[in-house]
């Protein structure tokens, strides 16, 4: 190496050291003061992560027969496994979350078909009756587009099939 | 009565102004001292650390930091220990780009120097 280029590779390192002191300089200052706010957050999110890996290899090597869902990070299972029960909000009943919501729509459907007409009949001789039979938001606004004769088509549709649906 | 105390006939003092001005400045610290003086230091390191930036080295460099930062303690580590961290990594990864333009510009100032 020519003496050029010993004395630009020499003042390079200087700038670089120079450079790599003001970094460490900074570093170490916003490690004392505590101004990295994202630094107890990373902590934590690593925590979290080992505590995850852990789990996952505890499992696996517990040799779970429920090795077609995977849990991410945050506990939660992949494909999604409803099987919570709730209470329908609409008839009451408790139903299995996972479950199909067409079948249990269909039943309401058939349910609410069947009751509207009953009670488009009851309208037309009471003329606005508040007693309804319905369980449901939905029930009701059909009912009232009924009684007030106005057709389908604004807040919901009404198909051939029997089906209802709420826009 | 003539005689002299031992005490005051010790040895001169050297004198040690004079025997630094017999050393020559090194050619190193000739150039060093005219790109301070013309400012071409602080151009190139500003260049530099620039270059560094836009490459993404100095947010690696950070990252080593906290990292070290986060195992010890945030209160139990010095600057010493983190330049100690960073510097062998940090002069590693300087991008070939960044090094070729930085000493050509260095050669450059050293030629315009030189004539």
């Amino acid at each position: 190496m020519s003496a050029h280029s010993q004395l630009s590779s020499h003042f390079f390192e200087d700038l670089l050291d120079s450079i790599i002191v003001d970094v460490a300089s900074e570093c170490h200052r916003v490690a004392r003061l505590g101004l990295d706010r994202n630094f107890e957050e990373e902590e934590e999110e690593l925590r979290l992560s080992a505590q995850a890996r852990a789990r996952v290899a505890d499992s696996s090597n517990n040799g779970e027969t429920n090795s077609k869902y995977v849990v991410d990070i945050f506990g939660q299972t992949h494909p999604a496994v409803a099987n919570e029960i709730f209470e329908c909000m609409n008839c009451g009943r408790s139903i299995v979350a996972g479950r199909c919501f067409c079948s249990s729509l269909q039943g309401r459907k058939a349910r609410l078909k069947v009751t509207r007409s009953a009670t488009a009949a009851q309208n037309r001789y009471t003329r606005g009756s508040p007693g309804s039979s319905y369980s449901s938001y939905s029930n009701s606004t059909g009912m009232n587009r009924l009684s007030n004769g106005a057709s389908s088509g604004v807040a919901g549709e009404e198909y051939s099939n029997g089906s209802f649906e709420e826009l | 009565m003539s005689a002299k105390r031992s005490s005051i006939n010790r040895p001169p003092t050297p004198d040690v102004d004079r025997d630094r001005e017999n050393q020559e400045p090194t050619l190193q610290e000739i150039i060093n001292i005219k790109m301070i003086e013309s400012g071409e230091k602080e151009r190139l390191k500003e260049l530099l650390r620039e270059r560094l930036i836009e490459c993404g080295w100095r947010d690696e460099m950070k990252s080593l930091c906290r990292a070290y930062t986060r195992k010890k303690g945030r209160n139990n580590v010095t600057v010493d220990d983190l330049v100690h961290v960073i510097t062998p990594k940090g002069r590693a990864s300087v991008p070939d780009p960044v090094k070729a333009e930085l000493l050509q510009r260095i050669r450059s100032f050293l030629a315009s120097t030189a004539t």
